[in-house]
């Protein structure tokens, strides 16, 4: 898999469900099952995109490729993503 | 010849948009074989070649892992088609182009459609079509399918490529490059599969070679029924392991992403686009309707409308349908009878009370189901619904359910029937399953009556709090339930999985809501009227048969007809929950077919019902004219209705007060059957109305939701929980009370 450079000192890698709403992301890995990993990526949450977080309240939606993608807190927890 | 077309796409592309275009009103909608989800079928003519279109459900890719996925890419494989039609959303097109990308790897003839061209021209997103087609190897057409615009370009499109595929062109699939390392594992597993003629005639080998890779189960469990089916699943494990190595990390997500790679090239290539990300008109009311504080609140506003179009709004309508049964279509029947000769006979008893009776309690749900569905196409198709299912996600979670759960419960409190059709709503089968098992536990409007002639006989200063108890018993058991059935290993784990799209919010299209609610009420008259009119039959035979040696056929007197031996039959199966009395078995009997007839029979079964006066019927013009006239007063009365939703009373209660002949024989029926102890065998009744089945009509709608399989499932394990129930309220509150 490769990146895009990012500087490093921003590189620090934490779960989606503890970013904040506006800021913007890129995914970094999914520590789900199979199956959910799966469903994330053909929704076109794969390793390396760009996340923006639109609202949280409970669950998160998020902006990523044009769609808005509604996520609950426990997989959001199993995103890791740096800014 | 009829043309064989299907039509796919990601969900909220406007597929049903463009379906209901192309078909109008020549569709059928029904579910796909032993599965929950629904399968639309149409058909329309177009240059004099007739084409079939089946709709294939909402899928963001063809990998089976949910049961619609599986549906959609069997189809394709398995069905003889002649063409694909894939629907794209124009303005999110990157993500789109992963369902194009498989569907064109499979080789399939295939026809694009850029559906929503206005919403993209609004981003000013632009999209080179010609360049597109041809990195696709498919012809694209464009469309704004809501204001009708490119459908007859698609019409001509679909009957070019259909007879294409006629004239037998082979297709070329379309192969994507995913890298070195892979590309040798492809290479080797293509050759390797030479020797399994068996799989090759049914997948083409570089495709099954990349779906093995990429660990799709499904496609797994059915190349192991196959010839030499488990020597090519090892095959295939032992190259992902030495590809595992070589990549660094699942073979499955390096091809997802090296598919969405090629895509993401193919998307610079060919769009042209604002480079600064802005917020849409829809991430700004989302800034509202989806917050933390002010979300709940729209949420129970709008749940609270809904509910109010089902259960009163649609109310008139009801009274309406009911009059013109009970009076014009009776009275033309006897006079028809009449007319043959054979009025006061048995025939005339079959038709009123029987084949009249079962179509009534058909036909008076249509007015509820069409304000239901109504409400449920507004709110689906403006795209609040999946924001509905955002807001509630957190409470229903926590009981094990989904956000999308609690419409249909709150719906149960009107009626059951509708409720179980909106468990539609939600995507995944399990969850639909779960909810439509528990809606009938939210006590039904139907189901008020008999507590509050109970309530009014045994417990006339508690009246209020027994029936509100009894709401809250439905919805504790509810509760219980769906946390109980949660930990089973079927139900298990399903709920926590919450990943859904949220469409951009629209207009609603006043044509499609009106074919989602058409096609709807036809498939539910389709599938109801045969079950509820030979429950009916039954019934009525049942009660015309004298038993005993006193009177004849159809002209028996209700305690000497086979109805009361059968339920005397049942009875003692009610002594232990004190009302093991053959009168109120045979109220809980005809409740089994809707609990509207409860009351009614006990009026009969008591025998304390006034002699009906002898029926002088109305000239046939009058009877005409009372059918128009009695819709308009109908609509006016449903306008009168609208503003209840915002609690606006324009109109007057008229409460009709119970006979008392009827409170005085129930009373002494169930002090006899609880050895004095009347009161508490009237909660165990009304606890056991409340908790077993709510009507006949209600499992015609649970055998059509959700199979015939979990529609036993839910009667019989209704019928137990409510004697359960029953026999812990009358026996445990004898040991409380200490009787």
């Amino acid at each position: 898999m490769t990146f895009s450079p990012l500087p490093a000192a921003n590189k620090r890698i934490l779960p989606l469900s503890m970013v904040s709403i506006g800021q913007k992301v890129r995914l970094q890995q999914i520590t789900g099952g199979k199956r959910l990993t799966h469903h994330l990526v053909e929704m076109g949450l794969t390793p390396g995109v760009e996340l923006t977080v639109i609202q949280k309240s409970g669950p998160l939606l998020i902006a990523v490729r044009d769609s808005r993608i509604a996520i609950g807190r426990g997989i959001a927890c199993k995103m890791q993503v740096c800014r | 010849m009829l043309l064989h077309i299907a039509l796919m796409g990601n969900p909220n592309t406007g597929k049903t948009t463009i379906f209901n275009a192309l078909t109008g009103m020549n569709q059928h909608v029904g579910n796909w074989p032993g599965k929950t989800v629904e399968k639309k079928e149409g058909v329309f003519t177009h240059n004099g070649r007739k084409i079939r279109l089946v709709d294939l459900p909402g899928t963001y890719s063809l990998s089976a892992f949910s049961p619609e996925e599986a549906i959609a890419r069997n189809y394709l494989l398995d069905s003889d088609l002649e063409a694909v039609v894939v629907v794209l959303d124009a303005a999110n097109l990157e993500r789109n182009l992963f369902l194009a990308a498989q569907v064109q790897e499979l080789g399939v003839p295939t026809l694009f459609v850029l559906n929503m061209m206005d919403a993209a021209a609004e981003r000013e997103i632009k999209i080179d079509t010609a360049v597109l087609s041809r990195h696709l190897n498919a012809p694209i057409v464009t469309t704004i399918a809501r204001k009708g615009e490119g459908i007859d370009a698609l019409k001509t499109a679909v009957v070019t490529i259909a007879a294409k595929k006629s004239a037998e062109q082979s297709i070329l699939p379309l192969e994507l490059n995913y890298g070195s390392e892979i590309e040798n594992g492809i290479d080797e597993l293509c050759t390797q599969m030479d020797r399994f003629p068996a799989i090759l005639e049914r997948y083409p080998a570089r495709w099954l070679a990349v779906n093995l890779l990429e660990q799709d189960e499904m496609l797994q469990q059915q190349v192991l029924k196959m010839e030499g089916g488990s020597a090519l699943l090892t095959i295939v494990q032992l190259t992902d392991n030495r590809l595992q190595t070589a990549v660094g990390e699942d073979v499955e997500i390096a091809i997802a992403d090296n598919r969405y790679k090629w895509i993401h090239k193919l998307v610079e290539e060919t769009v042209d686009r604002p480079q600064i990300d802005m917020l849409t008109r829809s991430d700004k009311i989302d800034r509202i309707v989806t917050n933390r504080w002010a979300g709940i609140p729209i949420f129970m506003l709008l749940m609270w409308a809904v509910f109010k179009l089902t259960a009163d709004v649609s109310a008139p309508y009801l009274d309406w349908i009911g009059g013109v049964l009970a009076g014009p279509v009776t009275h033309w029947i006897i006079s028809l009878l009449t007319a043959v000769g054979a009025d006061g006979t048995w025939i005339e008893s079959l038709f009123v009370d029987g084949i009249i009776a079962g179509v009534g309690g058909v036909l008076v749900f249509v007015p509820v189901l069409v304000f239901l569905y109504l409400a449920l196409a507004i709110l689906e198709n403006s795209g609040y619904m999946a924001r509905a299912a955002f807001v509630m996600d957190s409470a229903m979670h926590r009981i094990g359910l989904h956000g999308k759960s609690f419409l249909p419960l709150l719906v149960g409190f009107g009626c059951t029937v509708p409720a179980i059709y909106a468990t539609r709503t939600l995507e995944n089968e399990k969850d639909r399953i779960l909810t439509g098992l528990l809606v009938p536990f939210m006590s039904c409007g139907a189901r008020l009556p008999v507590y509050v002639l109970f309530a009014a006989i045994f417990f006339p200063d508690q009246g209020g709090a027994v029936v509100f108890g009894l709401y809250l018993l439905g919805i504790l058991t509810a509760v219980l339930l769906a946390l109980l059935l949660r930990k089973t290993s079927y139900f298990a784990g399903e709920a926590n999985a919450f990943v859904m799209e949220l469409p951009p919010y629209r207009m609603p299209a006043i044509k499609g809501l009106w074919l989602h609610t058409w096609v709807r009420i036809r498939s539910f008259l389709e599938s109801a009227w045969t079950i509820i009119l030979a429950s009916s039959i039954v019934i009525w035979l049942l009660a015309s048969v004298p038993m005993g040696g006193k009177g004849t056929f159809a002209d028996v007197a209700m305690e000497d007809s086979a109805f009361a031996a059968v339920s005397g039959v049942i009875a003692p199966a009610f002594e232990p929950l004190g009302f093991g009395s053959w009168q109120a078995s045979s109220a809980l009997v005809s409740g089994f077919i809707a609990k509207e007839v409860v009351v009614s029979t006990m009026a009969q079964v008591y025998n304390v019902e006034g002699d009906a006066e002898a029926a002088e019927f109305p000239p046939f013009i009058e009877d005409v004219t009372f059918i128009f006239s009695s819709f308009a007063e109908a609509t006016v009365d449903t306008a009168r209705a609208i503003p209840l939703i915002v609690g606006i009373d324009l109109s007057s209660e008229d409460d009709e007060p119970e006979p008392t002949d009827l409170i005085l024989a129930v009373r002494q029926n169930f002090e006899e059957t609880s050895g004095g102890r009347g009161s508490l065998a009237a909660l165990a009744f009304m606890v056991f109305v409340l908790i077993y089945t709510p009507c006949m009509v209600a499992i015609a709608a649970e055998k059509h939701e959700l199979g015939v399989r979990w529609m036993w499932v839910s009667v019989i394990g209704q019928l137990l929980l409510a004697w359960v129930f029953a026999f812990i309220v009358f026996q445990g509150g004898k040991v409380l009370i200490g009787f």
